[in-house]
């Protein structure tokens, strides 16, 4: 009994002993299974969770004019940001109140105010813990300096070069080129990424219409980051790189004449190129400093210029009835109508129909006129007796041969497509029938009828080439051109009238001085009545005037006359492109 | 003492000492990962509890285990009941159990008094029938249940869970009743099983919410532990909250591969995913294993085999049942510990608080462990020899 007793017993240690082995292989083929076979996926999982891929913004490309001056580029700029990371406190809203506090402290060092809410903070730390906070932005010199003296006393603080936005030109083609904000990085494969950097994004003008060619490609870094999302570490992918800068047709020198001439108007003045639309000056006044936006767009200015009324572009976005310069085209409406250029009416100086009195500008009357000493003259009863037969719908087919009432296709956000009116639309808009007067207003460019300074250099050009082109401000832009639905001789005809307008008529003040012969004609549109009546005051030229290079069109508000205020505008601008006599 | 030195057990002491210094790096490593300051330094402390540690375990090996354990088990038993009382009432909480007293917990040092007990009282039982029978049976229930309930009360049901082992197999060895013992093990057995199909019942997807209400009316579990099992059983499901323990431990362990990320160099770890508060208690091993990787996962099972294989032989080779029931009850004591927490972290059994002796940087239970190969170590010197 004793022997067997001892006997189970002993067998009972060894099983234990045996017991203990099998439970350690037991351990160790499972162990195996987590940390070999299926290691690949525990690795995939682990640096999964730790891993936040940034989309980084690329440098934007610059804006260069036809000549390689360049009108928007890019300057180093420094920030001052703050790392979370070094905040890390128990709990959320003692990290948010530890960076608060920091920022306050480096704030009275350098001397600038502290920018940032407690909620800005507060929503930096939620979203986008695992990255730098952009406290100041676009610093000054002292202030920075100032920070580097204490920079080891603001732990979690650090300067980062960026770029900003930097228009060497300043105002000059201020509407053309637009403005810059920030926004976040865009990109084709943008669900991938868990945060975007801040980018520039075009806001207005070309920075906008051509904003995805100039932003630079998105570069990637892969931050590491811990179980409560603070940032541990960081790893470039992939790097960004620069956009491509975008050429413009812009001409600098006429821009800046055109500019010149501008200067204390409300007025604005297109230039272009009537073989291929090339736009060589734009220009919009009153215009504004681009470099006041930067780094961005404050309320303050916004109030004072973008968003001011006063400071939007009147070259193609603000519409003006073209008055007298509307008249070449009355003339080629009615020559397509079979009437002969040379048939005379009797100008007494008003012309009266049911009712409705119209001055010419000659209070006494040209007396028996034809249609190129009318152009020359810009006698207003010859257009108006001559309107009144074709009627409504052959004069305003002709508006529409020339592009108006209908956009240009330029590329450019703003594009006005002005108004070419018809019994139907003042019906529409002002519940009236057309009246035959309404007719006989049309016929000199008034009443309705309203287009933009950039339209009407596309009928200068047109009338000079023969061509209607698409204008356009890149460079490198594919060239449209159609021909006018005139007959030449008819073309032929209101050259001549236009030449006769320079040479010795309402715009002799135009061509004074200029190398090359000049056609065109002046205008001056009379808007309100009684005490806010006023005059704009237009001029649209071609030149030289056989086979024109040149096209432009002006308008100044509030002047006295077309020959008189900008007849002579127009002529400094075509001194600077051709020269002087 | 030439004799006595001869007799050492040197296996299972180089490998307690190797496990020392593999607990004392992982615990650096763990505690390096911390923000705060008074746990970079946690290793130092490790470093002296495990001095101190080796004093107790060369007092315990060089005195005869009869002389001291026939002396103060009685003392020592009845000291660590009224400690357990104690802390129910003022012991200090640490995630929602009370289980400390000052500096030490008095549920880890009460395991090895009861052992101490158990090997005392049936020691004998070859000599004394009564204890094989009926009466033995009733009293080593008394013996058992009284801290076993006390340790419930704290509650620490892991410190439970791996205490039973270790009593039933001392009563077997000691051939205690053995219709009651194996009764009572199939009866907990079943009882388990009934806890985790209930819970598999009651948190399957699509059971109505009343059902799920009344069979957990029926589930003897803390909310906090129905939450566990439920992890254990649907490990996907909720991979942020209550299923993200075991994930990143499952994540770390998995992500060292064949040779591991290196020392200190544990991303999980250092990047605090593992949790923080148990990554050097509960959860070292996925700290050390995602370190060293399989290899050192399995350079430690074979260290565990070196300490506790040879306590088994101890065992076997001991001459009487005292001697022979301690080195079992110490062994199978620490190997339980160390098979729950590396299966937990591995998801093969539900997550418990439970230490990983040697590698986890628990100090009253590091000197527990010491003490108690210690006295295994005792057997193994003058367990051949008659009591003179």
């Amino acid at each position: 009994m004793r022997d067997d007793v001892r006997l189970v017993s002993d067998l009972s240690a060894l099983a234990t002993g045996a017991l203990f082995i099998v439970g350690l292989v037991v351990l160790g083929f499972r162990l195996a299974q987590v940390q070999l076979v299926d290691a690949a996926k525990y690795l995939e999982d682990g640096s999964r969770q730790a891993a936040r891929t940034v989309q980084t913004a690329g440098p934007r490309g610059r804006i260069l004019a036809r000549d390689g001056t360049v009108l928007a580029d890019n300057r180093a700029s420094v920030s001052i940001v703050v790392n979370p990371e070094g905040f890390q406190r128990r709990n959320w809203s003692e990290t948010v109140a530890a960076i608060s506090n920091a920022i306050d402290a480096v704030s009275s060092v350098i001397g600038l105010p502290p920018p940032l809410t407690t909620n800005a903070i507060a929503r930096h730390v939620r979203q986008q813990l695992a990255r730098p906070l952009v406290v100041w932005r676009d610093v000054g010199d002292e202030p920075i300096a100032l920070f580097s003296e204490h920079e080891r006393d603001f732990p979690g603080f650090e300067c980062v070069e960026t770029e900003e936005r930097t228009y060497p030109e300043g105002r000059l083609a201020a509407h053309v080129i637009g403005y810059v904000g920030r926004a976040e990085t865009e990109g084709p494969s943008g669900e991938k990424f868990n945060f975007r950097d801040k980018e520039m994004k075009g806001r207005a003008g070309l920075e906008a219409f051509y904003d995805g060619y100039l932003r630079g490609s998105s570069g990637e870094i892969v931050v590491t980051v811990d179980a409560r999302g603070f940032a541990v570490s960081e790893q470039v992918v992939g790097e960004a790189r620069r956009g491509p800068d975008l050429n413009l047709t812009i001409d600098p020198k006429i821009q800046r004449s055109v500019e010149r001439q501008l200067r204390g108007e409300y007025g604005a003045c297109a230039v272009l190129d009537p073989r291929d639309g090339a736009v060589l000056a734009l220009a919009s006044a009153p215009a504004y400093d681009l470099n006041l936006l930067v780094p961005r767009l404050t309320e303050e200015m916004n109030a004072r210029y973008v968003g001011n009324h006063a400071c939007r572009n009147r070259a193609c976005f603000e519409t003006y009835a073209p008055g007298s310069t509307f008249k070449p085209i009355t003339a080629l409406a009615g020559l397509r109508a079979g009437r002969s250029s040379t048939a005379e009416y009797e100008c007494t100086g008003l012309f009266e129909l049911a009712g409705m009195r119209l001055h010419c500008a000659r209070r006494w009357g040209h007396g028996p006129i034809d249609m190129r000493h009318a152009l020359k003259e810009s006698c207003n009863t010859y257009f108006c007796n001559l309107g009144s037969e074709i009627g409504t719908n052959a004069l305003f087919a002709a508006a529409r041969d020339f592009g108006l009432g209908e956009k240009t296709g330029i590329d450019f956000p703003q594009d006005s497509a002005g108004i070419v009116p018809s019994a139907e639309f003042k019906r529409r808009n002002y519940n009236l029938p057309w009246y035959a007067g309404d007719l006989a207003q049309a016929s000199i460019g008034q009443g309705q009828l309203l287009v933009t300074p950039l339209q009407m250099a596309r009928v200068a050009g047109a009338i000079g080439t023969g061509r209607l082109v698409r204008p356009h401000l890149r460079a490198d832009a594919p060239v449209e051109t159609s021909e006018l639905p005139f007959a030449a001789r008819a073309l032929a005809v209101v050259r001549e009238g236009m030449r006769m307008v320079v040479d010795g008529g309402t715009g002799k003040l135009a061509g004074e001085g200029v190398a090359v012969p000049v056609a065109g004609k002046t205008g001056t549109a009379e808007v309100g009545r009684g005490a806010t009546r006023r005059k704009n005051t237009w001029f649209i030229a071609y030149a030289p005037a056989e086979n024109p290079t040149v096209a432009i069109a002006m308008v100044i508000e509030n002047g006295v006359s077309g020959g008189g205020t900008t007849a002579p505008r127009v002529c400094e601008v075509l001194k600077t492109i051709f020269g002087e006599k | 003492m030439k004799e006595k030195l001869k007799r050492f057990n040197w296996i299972t002491f180089a490998a307690m000492l190797a496990l020392v210094v593999i607990g004392t790096a992982a615990i650096y490593s763990a505690g390096n990962a911390r923000t705060e300051a008074i746990f970079h330094s946690m290793w130092k402390a490790n470093l002296g509890t495990a001095a101190f540690g080796l004093v107790v375990y060369f007092l315990l090996a060089y005195f005869d285990y009869r002389k001291y354990v026939s002396l103060a088990s009685v003392p020592a038993y009845a000291v660590s009941l009224l400690l357990l009382v104690v802390v129910l009432f003022v012991g200090t909480s640490t995630y929602g159990g009370r289980r400390w007293l000052w500096f030490f917990q008095p549920s880890e040092v009460s395991k090895l008094c009861l052992i101490s007990m158990l090997a005392w009282m049936f020691g004998s039982s070859e000599e004394e029938p009564w204890k094989r029978g009926f009466r033995g049976f009733l009293a080593a229930a008394a013996l058992i249940g009284v801290p076993a309930v006390l340790i419930l009360k704290e509650p620490d049901l892991g410190t439970m869970l791996t205490l039973m082992p270790a009593a039933l197999l001392m009563l077997f060895v000691a051939r205690v009743w053995r219709v009651g013992l194996i009764s009572a093990a199939c009866a907990s057995l079943v009882l388990g099983a009934a806890v985790l199909g209930a819970v598999y019942e009651a948190e399957r997807p699509g059971v109505p919410r009343e059902r799920k209400a009344a069979i957990m009316r029926c589930v003897p579990l803390k909310p906090h532990q129905v939450k566990r099992v439920r992890v254990f059983l649907f490990p996907d499901d909720d991979p942020h909250s209550a299923g993200y323990n075991l994930r990143q431990a499952l994540i770390s362990i998995g992500s060292g591969g064949l040779s591991g990320k290196g020392f200190r160099k544990g991303e999980t770890n250092h990047l605090k995913y593992l949790p923080q508060s148990i990554s050097m208690n509960d959860f070292i091993f996925c700290v050390y294993a995602e370190e060293t990787g399989f290899v050192g996962s399995v350079v430690l099972l074979a260290l565990f085999g070196a300490l506790l294989v040879p306590c088994a032989w101890t065992a076997y080779v001991a001459t009487d049942g005292t001697g022979r029931l301690i080195a079992l009850g110490v062994s199978t004591l620490v190997f339980a510990h160390v098979f729950v927490n590396i299966a937990m972290s591995v998801g093969l059994v539900p997550i418990t608080g439970l230490p990983l002796p040697f590698i986890s940087a628990g100090r009253t239970f590091l000197v527990t462990v010491m003490a108690g190969l210690g006295i295994v170590q005792s057997v193994s010197i003058h367990g051949r020899e008659k009591l003179k």
